[in-house]
C-alpha cells in the first residue's frame, strides 16, 4: 500500500523497563514492541533464562544469541545486560524506572522487593510509573508464593473441569496457554492505564494472576455450578446444546477434522454433503433433540465417512456445501496455513546467528497505524546506547561499571 | 435509573457494540468493565446468548441467561431494526461521538445494513471501528464458515491437547481435544480490546479513527508461541503423546492421586533428589533403572508406575504441601466448586456475585487488580431493549 506519509506506531513515544521472563510477560511486551514501544530488557549472563533455553538454530547451539525461544519473544525489544545482584546494578535498573513510562515483571511475589524495586520503591523515584507485575496466583492472596508452571494454572483455574473426554477425568490444555494469555491481557491493562495517566497524570500497579486470566474461558460452568449447584462434566467435544459437534478422525494417520452444526440448514447440507440424505429422514437425526439423544450413534456414523476421506479435501467439501468445518492444524501445518499467510498472520524476521524465521504475527490489521517486526537482539547490544543516552551515565562511568562486572 | 460514576481507566470512552455470542460482546465488556460508557445494539430477537443459559433451574428464559448476563454487564442496552432505514439512522446517530464500533457481525451484515467499515470511517473520522470475523474478511477463507470449534482447531490448539504433561496414551483413543467452553471466542474479545486500546492511543497521534480487523483463527494462532517457535528452529512438533520426545526429560507426569490428580515434574537431577526424599528415599529409586536423568527417561513407562504407586497413597492437597516444602512443581487438580471456594479465590474477588433470574449465583471478576482505577460492577446487563427509549428518543444517556 503507497501512503503518503508514513503510518505513526500507535505506541510510539512509550518507554516499558522490562524484567520479565519465561513467556508470560515477554509475550506481552513482545506485542507492545511490534506495536511502538521501546522495551528496554535487563538481562544478565548470571541470569539468563530463555537464552539459554532451547530450541537453538542448528549448529549454534547453547549460544545465547541463537536461542529460537528468545529471539521469537523478544523480537523489537532493547538488550541492556545489568547485573541485579550487585548494589550497583540495581541503582542503574532503578534510575531506568524513573525515566519509563510502565516497568513489568514475572518474578516470584517478593523478589523485587528484596532487591530494593518494588512498586513503593520505585513509584517514589517516579510516581507516574504503570508498574505491572504477573504471576501464577498474583501479588495477593494466601496462594501468591505458590509455584505455579502452565500446567498448575491450568488446573486451579477450573479449565481442566471442562476438559476431557466424555465421562472421563479432567485434562490439561496443549501449549501453554495461561501464559500468553495472561500477557494478552497484561497488555489491554497496560494500555488502559496509559490512556488513564494521559488524562491524569496518575501511575499505579497493576496485579495480574494467571489463574484470573483462564477463568475467564469458563463464564457458564461457574455460572451454572454456583447458580444451580450443577457439577461441570467432562462431555469431549461436543457442545452443550448443537449437534454434531465435534472433531472426526479422517484417512490419514493422526489428522482430523472439525464439523459444528449449528442449525437445521447445516445439517440438511451436512447429509446432503456427505453422500447420507437419509440420515436427515432417519428419525434418530431429525430435530436437534434427537440428535443430541443418538450423539453417539450420530458420532459414529460420520466418523465413518470422515475415516474415508482426505481432511483437507474433506473441509472443500463440507464448506463449500455451507457447514462449518475446518481441518485439526498442527503448529508446523499452521504455519503453512493458506489463509494465514494471505492476510501476513505469519512474518518472517531474519537474525545475523538465527537466520531468517517465522512466527505469527499480530493477528489483526490497523488501516492508520502501522507495526514493526524488527529483529530480536542480542545479548546486551543497548547497554551502551541506553546508559550513557536514556541516563546519563559517563563514558568514564560506564568503563568503570564495565570493568567491574556490573554490566556482565 | 441509577448512574454510578464510572470510575475506571477508561471513563469518558463511548463504546457502541454491535455483537452476539461471545467475541465482540466480551471485547465491549472489558471496556466496559474499565468504565468505558457501552451501548449494546441487539436486533428485536436479541442476542443468541440469551438463548444459550445457564438458567436458573434449568428453566430457559432470555433475561435470565447466565452466559449473556455474564458478557454484557456494564452496558446499556438498546433494540435496533437493521432491516430498515430508520434503524441504520438511530445507528448512525450513536455512533455520531462514538469513540469506539466493535462489531462481530458477519461482513454481509455489516455491509447490508450501511455499516460497512470502510463507510463508516468515511463517515465517522475519528472513530475505531474493531471488526471481528472467523478467518478475516481477505483471502481464501474470507467466506467460509468458522465458529469456536473449527477456529480453535485451526489455531492449532485442538491437536496438542490433551498436552504437556498430561498427555494421550493413544492418539487415536484420545483424538484432538476441545474444551467444553468458548476458547478461541474468549481470545478473539481480549485481543480486539487490546488492538482496540492500541487503536485509541493510536488515535492520539493521527488525529483520525482507525479499522481494527481482527481474525478469530489468527488470534487464537498468534498465542501458539511455544509450539510455533519449535516448528520453526528444529522443526520440531509436540503432539498429544505420552513420550519422551515430546515431554522430555523424565518424570513429568499427570498422574492419579488418591482423591483426583496432579502434575509431578522432577526433570532435573537436583528435582529427582528431592522428589526421592519425599517418596521416603525407596530402594528402587536408587537402582540403576533410575539411576540418571538418561535412565529415567528411558525406563518411563515403569518409573510412572512406580510414581502412581506413591501418589495414590495421598491426597493433591498432601503432595502439593509436601512439594511446596521441597520446591518441587507439583500442583494438584483443583474442580470448579474447589477453586470457587478456595481461601485464594475469595481473598482476591476472583469471582463476584451477580443477581440472575432472582437467584444469587457468582462469576469471573475482572482479571486485572488495578489498584488506583480498579474495575466496577456499576450495572447488570440489560433487559432486551431496556435503555431503548432513554437512548434513542432522548438522546445519549449521561
Amino acid at each position: 500500500m503507497t501512503q503518503s506519509s508514513p503510518r505513526p506506531l500507535p505506541l510510539k513515544g512509550i518507554r516499558v523497563l522490562d524484567l520479565g521472563q519465561f513467556i508470560a510477560i515477554p509475550f506481552c511486551t513482545l506485542w507492545l514492541a511490534w506495536l511502538g514501544a521501546e522495551v528496554i530488557v535487563i538481562e544478565s549472563r548470571r541470569r539468563m533464562t530463555s537464552r539459554t533455553a532451547p530450541p537453538f538454530a542448528k549448529g549454534h547451539e547453547k549460544e545465547p544469541n541463537a536461542s529460537g525461544y528468545f529471539n521469537q519473544l523478544y523480537s523489537s525489544k532493547k538488550s541492556v545486560t545489568v547485573d541485579m545482584t550487585t548494589a550497583e546494578g540495581r541503582d542503574i535498573v532503578r534510575r531506568l524506572a524513573g525515566v519509563c513510562d510502565v516497568m513489568v515483571d514475572n518474578f516470584s511475589t517478593g523478589v523485587l522487593e528484596k532487591l530494593g524495586l518494588g512498586y513503593e520503591a520505585v513509584s517514589a523515584i517516579n510516581p507516574g510509573l504503570i508498574m505491572l507485575s504477573n504471576g501464577a496466583f498474583g501479588r495477593a492472596g494466601p496462594m501468591r508464593n505458590a509455584r505455579g508452571l502452565h500446567s498448575a494454572v491450568n488446573l486451579f483455574s477450573g479449565v481442566a473441569d471442562v476438559t476431557g473426554y466424555v465421562d472421563s477425568h479432567p485434562r490439561i490444555q496443549g501449549g501453554v496457554l495461561p501464559d500468553p494469555l495472561s500477557g494478552t491481557y497484561s497488555g489491554f491493562a497496560i494500555m488502559a492505564a496509559i490512556y488513564h495517566r494521559q488524562k491524569s497524570g496518575q501511575g499505579q500497579f497493576i496485579d495480574v494472576a494467571m489463574h484470573e486470566a483462564m477463568l475467564t474461558l469458563i463464564p457458564e460452568a461457574v455460572i451454572d455450578l454456583t447458580l444451580n449447584d450443577v457439577e461441570p462434566e467432562r462431555i469431549g467435544n461436543r457442545d452443550r446444546l448443537n449437534a454434531p459437534h465435534g472433531i472426526f478422525r479422517c484417512r490419514d494417520e493422526d489428522t482430523w477434522l472439525a464439523i459444528s452444526v449449528n442449525d437445521e440448514a447445516e445439517w440438511a447440507a451436512l447429509c446432503a454433503a456427505t453422500g447420507h440424505p437419509e440420515w436427515a429422514g432417519d428419525p434418530r437425526f431429525a430435530t436437534l433433540a434427537a440428535r443430541r439423544q443418538n450423539i453417539g450413534a450420530l458420532e459414529m456414523d460420520i466418523e465413518a465417512w470422515t475415516s474415508g476421506q482426505e481432511m483437507h479435501a474433506a473441509t472443500d467439501l463440507l464448506q463449500r456445501a455451507g457447514v462449518p468445518a475446518g481441518p485439526v492444524l498442527r503448529v508446523d501445518e499452521m504455519l503453512d496455513d493458506e489463509q494465514l499467510n494471505a492476510r501476513d498472520g505469519v512474518v518472517t524476521i531474519d537474525h545475523p546467528v538465527a537466520g531468517p524465521r517465522r512466527q505469527m504475527a499480530l493477528p489483526w490489521h490497523m488501516d492508520s497505524l502501522d507495526v514493526q517486526y524488527l529483529r530480536a537482539p542480542l545479548l546486551g547490544e543497548h547497554t551502551h546506547e541506553v546508559l550513557t543516552g536514556l541516563i546519563g551515565v559517563s563514558e568514564t562511568d560506564y568503563a568503570r561499571l564495565e570493568a567491574g562486572g556490573v554490566l556482565s | 435509573m441509577t448512574q454510578p460514576t464510572a470510575q475506571g481507566p477508561l471513563a469518558g470512552i463511548n463504546v457502541v457494540e454491535l455483537g452476539d455470542g461471545t467475541s465482540g460482546p466480551y471485547a465491549a465488556k472489558l471496556f466496559g468493565d474499565f468504565g468505558a460508557e457501552v451501548i449494546k445494539v441487539e436486533s428485536p430477537a436479541g442476542d443468541s446468548s440469551r438463548r444459550r443459559g445457564p438458567f436458573p433451574d434449568g428453566r430457559p428464559d432470555p433475561e435470565a441467561s447466565g452466559l449473556f448476563m455474564y458478557l454484557n454487564t456494564n452496558k446499556y442496552g438498546v433494540v435496533i431494526d437493521l432491516d430498515g432505514k430508520s434503524g441504520q439512522a438511530a445507528l448512525h446517530r450513536l455512533l455520531d461521538g462514538a469513540d469506539i464500533f466493535i462489531s462481530n457481525l458477519p461482513a454481509k451484515a455489516l455491509d447490508a445494513a450501511g455499516l460497512a467499515p470502510a463507510a463508516l470511517r468515511q463517515r465517522f473520522p475519528r472513530l475505531i471501528v474493531t471488526t471481528i470475523s472467523p478467518f478475516g474478511p481477505t483471502g481464501p477463507w474470507a467466506e467460509r464458515k468458522g465458529d469456536e470449534l473449527v477456529t480453535y482447531a485451526m489455531g492449532g490448539m485442538a491437536y496438542s491437547t490433551p498436552g504437556m504433561p498430561d498427555a494421550a496414551d493413544d492418539l487415536i483413543k484420545e483424538p484432538p481435544l476441545h474444551p467444553a467452553c468458548f476458547v478461541a471466542e474468549t481470545i478473539a474479545g481480549v485481543v480486539a480490546a487490546e488492538a482496540t486500546m492500541a487503536a485509541l492511543l493510536g488515535r492520539g497521534h493521527t488525529g483520525e479513527g482507525c479499522h481494527v480487523e481482527l481474525s478469530q483463527q489468527a488470534a487464537m494462532a498468534s498465542l501458539q508461541i511455544r509450539d510455533v517457535t519449535n516448528a520453526s528452529y528444529v522443526g520440531s512438533h509436540y503432539n498429544r503423546l505420552l513420550n519422551p520426545i515430546t515431554i522430555g526429560r523424565m518424570p513429568n507426569f499427570y498422574v492419579p492421586c488418591k482423591d483426583g490428580y496432579v502434575t509431578v515434574a522432577a526433570p532435573m537431577e537436583i528435582h529427582w533428589e528431592r522428589l526421592s526424599q519425599m517418596m521416603g528415599d525407596p530402594d528402587w529409586a536408587r537402582s540403576e533403572l533410575y539411576a540418571t536423568e538418561i535412565a529415567r527417561t528411558a525406563n518411563w513407562v515403569t518409573l510412572r508406575m512406580k510414581i502412581v504407586e506413591w501418589t495414590m497413597t495421598l491426597t493433591g492437597d498432601e503432595l502439593h504441601a509436601l512439594a511446596e516444602q521441597s520446591q518441587l512443581p507439583i500442583f494438584p487438580f483443583y474442580s470448579i466448586r474447589k477453586m470457587a471456594n478456595s481461601d485464594h479465590s475469595r481473598e482476591r474477588r476472583t469471582l463476584v456475585e451477580v443477581q440472575i433470574g432472582g437467584k444469587a449465583a457468582r462469576m469471573p471478576a475482572a482479571p486485572l487488580k488495578m489498584r488506583a482505577t480498579p474495575w466496577s460492577l456499576r450495572r447488570p446487563a440489560p433487559r432486551l431493549g431496556e435503555h431503548s427509549t432513554a437512548i434513542l428518543k432522548d438522546g445519549m444517556a449521561a
